[in-house]
């Protein structure tokens, strides 16, 4: 008869729900963003007492909120507290993404087994089929290997309570907003209320965080954690706040989390405040010290040339600082499959919106250099470089044949000092001026240049 | 053998800058732990602006120093400085860091012949938040001369976010300093098998180095792990690769 007891389990407190403990450090308790790729790069999720800032610095898209909806709907859907910063709370919540499907939200304590949700790999599906409509022919060697991933898969059960699967095209029920409230799990905190003195915007809003997270505390027989999302810091709302004082609110931020160890916050500027414009030399730098996790996420929109290389994408995701509240090394260099820090150096990222959901990928070259692209001539921004040059060459036509040579080479001069320092335009479709080459001025051969169009049959093409 | 092991010495001034695609937290830790294991009763003050205490402790752990029980039986001191700068700061104050001086020089009024080891962590945050320059900068003076008073090692800790272009609260802590080590990222960005670089220069305040200098040309090479760091010179990667 073996006297053999099993160890009782260690008293510890149990997690709160939505959290578990991170795979790199047992004292660490991570919770997801709501994205599962993003939770990746983050080395399983964001840990309790961190915080989290995107900076989207392009203004004409808003993929740094669009993080911050998916933080706050993470945070109601999995039972979580959430106190939004903004001046219209409401609006912000019921933009917010939401799970297909089964539209009441499970309470806090049972499990999301009743929920019906379409699964990710059926629109990943018909997103793969346009690209895969010809079958490529790989050698047979390597015909067992596994297709290559760009993205974490995300549709294992038991990551279901962790991390739901949001659909952008559903919204939040207002009968769900309202719950909530009614729970007392959604919190508000406007920051241009009583519009008293606008220099002291940020330390009123620390102080009602403050409150808020010190009764959360309190109440001791609650469980559950807290997540304050700011989706736009320094907003016109919040007056005219200087770099200072963005830097202290987000060092004050931080330490107050610290201090409430079950909270964790997301925060996101508008863009004109994320560039060095307005920070000075080394904002961005300045801006990863000072909180624990922060990501940019430069959009392409503004950029047709960057638009048409990466096709399948909308924009890079430049990783500053990565949370390691317990540890030296932050969690996501060893566990982050995205970044691939354990094989050789670390991968490119980009993020692309689908119609359903946000997806942070690795960045690769296509096959042959890019999708319409076949490089014979330099690239693109050296040929626009040398429109201004071309613009020369063709006003000069009409005055090389009247002119004798050695005035028509001073000509020539004078009009490519008038015509250069003019703003570069599009490459022009041009074939070389054949007049050209009977003047005795020794000149620079002028590159032959294609208009790159996709549906047209290529030139190069046997 | 690096880190000297001398170094940080009595009476002197370390100024450690980074990067933050290579901080030095590791070295701030390294520094603390071997102070602790050389001696079981010398004490320490850690003056922490950005970072809590529980993370100290639990990187000590790792390396086998009980930080928790130091700080009780209070061989280590330690300091948060935000709680003695934001009273002053929210009081529109003259002297947002002169209850910070007060409070460190209070926790240094013993009379000690024995190693104290003062680490302030990090000067650049307290410039961020809005104190000036000027202001930051006498509050490193005065440190750097109530440490030389009482024959304690300082160590500043600043973050450099212009690489290349050193700024002018910067230049103000290089003149107080007698050595400064610099850690940047390696130029080919981040790999997982070496973590960044450090180099030793002598500070203006030294006349002579007392240990082996490293410049950048030849800078040690350091690779984090769960424990702690290890070095190794450039080109070599003998125990780590």
């Amino acid at each position: 008869m073996s006297a053999f007891k099993r160890r009782t389990t260690s008293k510890q407190p149990p997690l709160p729900s939505g959290t578990r403990p991170s795979p790199g450090s047992p004292a660490t308790t991570i919770t997801s963003s709501g994205i599962p790729s993003l939770d990746d790069i983050l080395g399983g999720g964001l840990p309790l007492s961190c915080s989290l800032l995107t900076l989207a610095p392009d203004a004409h898209s808003a993929y740094g909120e669009l993080v911050v909806k998916y933080f706050a709907a993470q945070g109601l859907s999995c039972g979580q507290r959430v106190c939004v910063v903004d001046s219209r709370p409401d609006s912000f919540l019921s933009e917010c993404m939401w799970i297909p499907g089964n539209n009441v939200p499970p309470a806090p304590s049972t499990n999301a087994s009743g929920l019906s949700h379409t699964t990710p790999a059926e629109d990943e599906e018909d997103e793969r089929a346009s690209e895969h409509d010809t079958k490529i022919k790989i050698a047979w060697r390597y015909e067992q290997m596994k297709q290559f991933q760009t993205t974490v898969q995300s549709t294992s059960q038991s990551t279901e309570d962790f991390c739901r699967t949001f659909d952008l095209t559903y919204r939040i029920p207002d009968a769900t907003i309202a719950a909530t409230r009614a729970e007392g799990r959604f919190i508000e905190v406007k920051p241009d209320e009583n519009n008293s003195d606008v220099s002291s915007l940020c330390r009123k809003v620390l102080r009602r965080l403050s409150e808020i997270l010190s009764s959360a505390d309190a109440d001791a027989s609650s469980n559950v954690a807290t997540r304050i999302c700011i989706p736009a810091l320094g907003s016109y709302e919040w007056g005219d706040l200087l770099p200072s004082d963005i830097c202290c609110f987000l060092h004050s931020l931080r330490a107050l989390l610290r201090r409430h160890p079950r909270a964790c916050a997301a925060v996101c500027m508008p863009p004109h405040l994320c560039q060095e414009a307005f920070g000075g030399a080394g904002w961005v730098q300045k801006l990863g010290w000072l909180t624990d996790a922060s990501i940019t996420l430069a959009a392409f929109t503004a950029n047709p040339y960057l638009t048409a290389m990466f096709s399948s994408h909308h924009g890079l995701v430049h990783v500053h600082s990565l949370p390691a509240p317990h540890t030296l090394l932050p969690p996501s260099d060893k566990f982050s499959t995205l970044r691939g820090l354990t094989s050789s150096g670390e991968n490119n990222l980009a993020f692309k919106c689908m119609r359903k959901r946000l997806i942070f990928e690795t960045l690769h070259l296509d096959v042959e250099g890019g999708v319409s692209e076949r490089r014979t001539t330099p690239s693109a921004n050296s040929i626009a470089a040398e429109a201004g040059d071309e613009h020369a060459h063709d006003n000069d036509h009409g005055s090389a044949g009247t002119q004798p040579g050695s005035v028509a080479a001073v000509q020539v001069q004078l009009e490519q000092t008038q015509i250069a320092p003019s703003a570069p335009e599009q490459p022009v479709k041009s074939a070389p001026p054949a007049e050209k080459t009977d003047t005795a001025v020794k000149k620079v051969k002028i590159k032959k240049k294609v208009g790159f169009i996709s549906d047209k049959p290529d030139l190069y093409d046997f | 053998m690096f880190p000297p092991s001398a170094l940080p010495l009595p009476g002197q001034v370390l100024l450690i800058t980074d990067e933050l695609l290579a901080p030095a937290d590791f070295l701030l830790h390294r520094f603390l732990s071997d102070h602790l294991k050389e001696s079981k009763h010398s004490p320490a003050l850690l003056v922490s602006v950005s970072e809590d205490v529980g993370r100290w402790k639990s990187i000590a752990g790792r390396s086998n120093v009980s930080l928790a029980a130091h700080v009780d039986s209070g061989l280590v001191g330690v300091i948060d400085a935000m709680a003695h700068v934001v009273p002053a700061l929210e009081n529109d104050g003259q002297r947002p860091l002169r209850a910070l001086f007060y409070a460190v020089r209070h926790k240094l009024d013993y009379p000690s012949d024995k190693k104290t080891l003062v680490i302030l962590d990090d000067v650049a945050s307290l410039e961020w938040i809005g104190i000036p320059v000027e202001e930051v900068a006498r509050f490193a003076r005065v440190l750097c001369a109530l440490c030389r008073q009482r024959n304690a090692s300082l160590v500043l800790r600043y973050h450099v976010v212009t690489p290349g272009e050193p700024d002018e609260l910067f230049k103000r802590l290089l003149q107080l300093s007698n050595y400064h080590m610099d850690v940047c990222p390696l130029s080919s960005g981040r790999s997982g098998s070496v973590s960044g670089q450090v180099a030793l220069h002598l500070g203006p305040a030294s006349a002579e180095p007392e240990c082996p200098l490293v410049s950048r040309n030849a800078a040690v090479h350091y690779r984090l792990t769960d424990s702690g760091s290890m070095f190794f010179d450039r080109g070599t990667g003998n125990s780590v690769l």
